[in-house]
């Protein structure tokens, strides 16, 4: 039986990867170096004109003062400092991001896994119940996916229709300062199909003699869950874990979509991004939009990296005393 | 030995594969550069609006080309607060549109950056505003420099629903005070069940606040571009909002939050409320998604019947300072303000005619929504004042600012003197 592999960086390549490469001659694979580059050019020219290239601009611009007319005005850490300090509007974005990323992850990951251990059985039709339910992501990040969720949520439409019949009369979702944040947080948690294939895949890799023995020994399928299908998964729910929370932070589509491109009711759906992008594109100050990407790339490292060093306090790989 | 030539034949390779696609990338850029070969120019113009203007605009463009072969007009379109997205991206890229289209809420940000040229030099000079009203060619001039000329004359205007007012005993076509206006919507909020209601809160919309501050003989800018208002001024403006709203004669807060600027999308546009306060000419637009015989009127007045209502620069044609083809653009903005044909074509889609003989000839032949406009504004047109200075720059971010901050007064997040505070003290800071 073959174990997981996961995609997550910490696993070490395959034994009989490293020996192929322990056999092959040195002077072979100096020389095939130039050869690997010039089929690298296409990507290199990619990556440095239209990635590294912009971010060091970026960069340097988060540190200046520019309109995108004059030329930048070197101001030092000021944009940073106002960030903090007297920016109002930025706090309320980070607070809403932060809610955002704490509600939406969570729910998401457990949405995507209910779902995947309901389509981890062999019945008749099930490729297409699991067509059917990753579809919703394919739409994903899409403005019309977007445009749909405001008019299912607006006011006098189904939503509002189905709880009124229910005796719960609600205003606008969309709307409505208290409700705006909950239907954008929907959206995220219906597009739950990208985590629920990886978790279909992780679950389809648990030995199936694992769960008949536990069974045998008498344990219940709760109990199975806790001990034998969470531990086996732990890789995928940390792969699923980072990823998501990683998308969450930059969320932009369905804020700009639902909230009416400029933050939603007083400011409810103001995401982080969507300042940036207000900011940058319809205040004309780049410099403090540029401050602003790499506080949230610097964020976004740090959340990264601190789900990392838990990782060793609760993921379990299976391999690991393969290895010792 | 091997060993060497390998590394600086490799060297020599890798080098190539750089150097090689850069230099595609460079002729392939400089082949679609070459636009202006044999005599023939081509140059860009873009505007904001609907489908609906985009087919009128393109075939006054289109009359252009014929009477100017040697000139191709390249044209593109996008909705209001996208333009302004794209526009700012193309101009700091370097590669601005000739001809564009400004609103007077952005003048100030694009002409003071001496991204628009001065159209009383060079090329410029040769379009005439000789038939245009003089107070109205004016709005167009910024610290001394022509940055655009008026493409259209619009005046802020109520839409409402005649039927629905004259059932509450009310003719806003002859002129209401505030207090009438409040009696008469909340009259309409109850005979509708206030299901639809009498008007779209104003509280979020800087033009009313305008016009209601004009009234009282006060402006929103001063010409030194600081707020034209104090705090008093707009806790009181608030606080008229705020009766209409507790009357349930205005729209409910979540209603008012999903205001847009596209009359498709805003709540008269959509049947929620019998009236709203917008521009003259989005009559038709507004005709169209309501689907009920709408109507303009001019703005409730105070005691002493001062309207405040101005001859607006409905939309400014401005061309870019970094154009080479200036010739052609001033041509083209000179053919669209003065042509009669062109007044023909694009009606009353963005106001009236600039040009007053192209106006006198297009009324007198005018019917349906066009024959309302003209008759309003023909009516109007005594009672109407200068266009206040240019607003300075971060005029575009105050609108957003006013409806942000009145918003949290609706939904009851905040006490209104917490939010008048925010909105001056903000206001204040974008505006240094």
């Amino acid at each position: 039986m073959t174990t997981l592999r996961t995609p997550d960086p910490p696993v070490a390549p395959p034994q009989a990867a490293r020996d192929r490469r322990r056999d092959r001659p040195a002077g072979r694979r100096r020389g095939s170096q130039p050869e690997a580059f010039a089929f690298l050019t296409p990507w290199l020219l990619g990556a440095v004109a239209l990635t590294v290239g912009p971010m060091v601009v970026s960069l340097y611009l988060s540190f200046t003062d520019y309109d995108m007319f004059t030329s930048p005005k070197w101001i030092g850490f000021g944009n940073f400092a106002h960030m903090f300090t007297g920016d109002d509007r930025y706090l309320q974005s980070v607070k809403v991001t932060l809610i955002y990323v704490l509600i939406s992850v969570p729910l998401k990951l457990t949405v995507s896994l209910l779902v995947a251990m309901l389509l981890n059985r062999s019945r008749r039709g099930i490729g297409f119940y699991r067509a059917a339910f990753y579809a919703p992501s394919l739409l994903g990040a899409s403005v019309a996916a977007a445009l749909v969720w405001r008019a299912l949520f607006m006011g006098g439409g189904p939503v509002n229709e189905l709880l009124a019949f229910f005796g719960w009369h609600t205003p606008s979702w969309v709307d409505d300062p208290q409700f705006s944040l909950a239907s954008i947080v929907l959206l995220g948690v219906w597009q739950f199909g990208a985590p629920m294939v990886i978790f279909l895949a992780g679950l389809k890799q648990i030995p199936a003699e694992l769960h008949e023995a536990a069974a045998i020994d008498g344990a219940g399928a709760l109990r199975r869950f806790r001990h034998i299908t969470l531990p086996m998964l732990s890789p995928v729910i940390f792969f699923n874990l980072v990823m998501e929370a990683i998308h969450a932070f930059q969320a932009f589509t369905p804020a700009f979509v639902i909230g009416g491109g400029r933050g939603g009711p007083a400011d409810a759906d103001l995401f982080y991004t969507l300042y940036l992008f207000e900011v940058g594109f319809q205040d004309f100050r780049m410099g403090y939009a540029s401050a602003m990407a790499w506080v949230l790339l610097a964020v976004i490292a740090v959340v990264t990296a601190i789900v990392f060093r838990t990782a060793k306090l609760w993921v379990f790989y299976d391999d690991a005393e393969d290895r010792k | 030995m091997g060993r060497t030539t390998g590394r600086t034949k490799g060297r020599g390779f890798a080098a190539l594969a750089v150097v090689v696609p850069v230099l595609l990338t460079g002729v392939a850029a400089c082949g679609s550069d070459s636009g202006g070969s044999g005599g023939d120019v081509t140059i860009t113009f873009v505007w904001w609006g609907s489908d609906g203007r985009a087919n009128l605009t393109k075939k006054a463009v289109e009359l252009f080309q014929q009477k100017n072969p040697k000139i191709k007009v390249q044209t593109s379109f996008s909705a209001y607060q996208a333009y302004w997205e794209k526009l700012a991206t193309q101009t700091a890229g370097g590669n601005p549109p000739d001809v564009l289209n400004v609103d007077s809420r952005y003048l100030a940000e694009y002409g003071g950056r001496n991204v628009l040229a001065d159209l009383n030099q060079g090329a410029g000079k040769q379009i005439s505003l000789a038939d245009v009203n003089p107070e109205l060619a004016a709005t167009g001039v910024y610290q001394g420099k022509r940055y655009a000329v008026p493409w259209a004359q619009n005046t802020p205007a109520m839409i409402y629903d005649p039927a629905a007012f004259t059932a509450a005993g009310a003719d806003p076509a002859k002129g209401l005070t505030w207090d009438q206006f409040a009696d008469a919507t909340q009259k309409v909020s109850a005979a509708g069940g206030f299901a639809t209601r009498g008007a779209t809160d104003f509280g979020i919309l800087d033009t009313t606040l305008e016009i209601w501050l004009r009234q009282q003989g006060k402006q929103f800018y001063t010409p030194e571009g600081k707020l034209g208002f104090t705090a008093d001024d707009l806790r009181r403006y608030w606080q008229l909002a705020g009766k209409f709203r507790d009357t349930k004669g205005a729209s409910p807060a979540d209603v008012t939050a999903s205001y847009n600027t596209s009359p498709e999308q805003s709540p008269l546009g959509k049947k929620l409320t019998s009236s709203e306060f917008a521009y003259d000419n989005l009559l038709p637009a507004y005709k169209k998604a309501n689907g009920k015989n709408l109507s303009v009127a001019p703005y409730p007045t105070d005691a002493a019947g001062n309207t405040g209502q101005y001859r607006r620069p409905a939309m400014f044609l401005s061309v870019s300072s970094r154009s080479r083809q200036q010739e052609a653009a001033a041509k083209l903005v000179d053919f669209l303000i003065n042509d009669p044909e062109v007044g023909k074509i694009v009606g009353t889609d963005r106001g009236l005619a600039p040009n007053l003989k192209v106006r006198a000839q297009l009324a007198a032949t005018a019917t349906g929504n066009d024959k309302t406009l003209y008759d309003y504004e023909a009516a109007l047109e005594p009672k109407l004042g200068a266009a206040p200075p240019v607003p300075p720059k971060g005029a575009g971010a105050i609108q957003k600012l006013l409806q942000r901050t009145y918003e949290e007064v609706a939904f009851g997040r905040m006490s209104l003197d917490d939010a008048v505070n925010r909105f001056m003290s903000e206001a204040q800071k974008g505006l240094s």
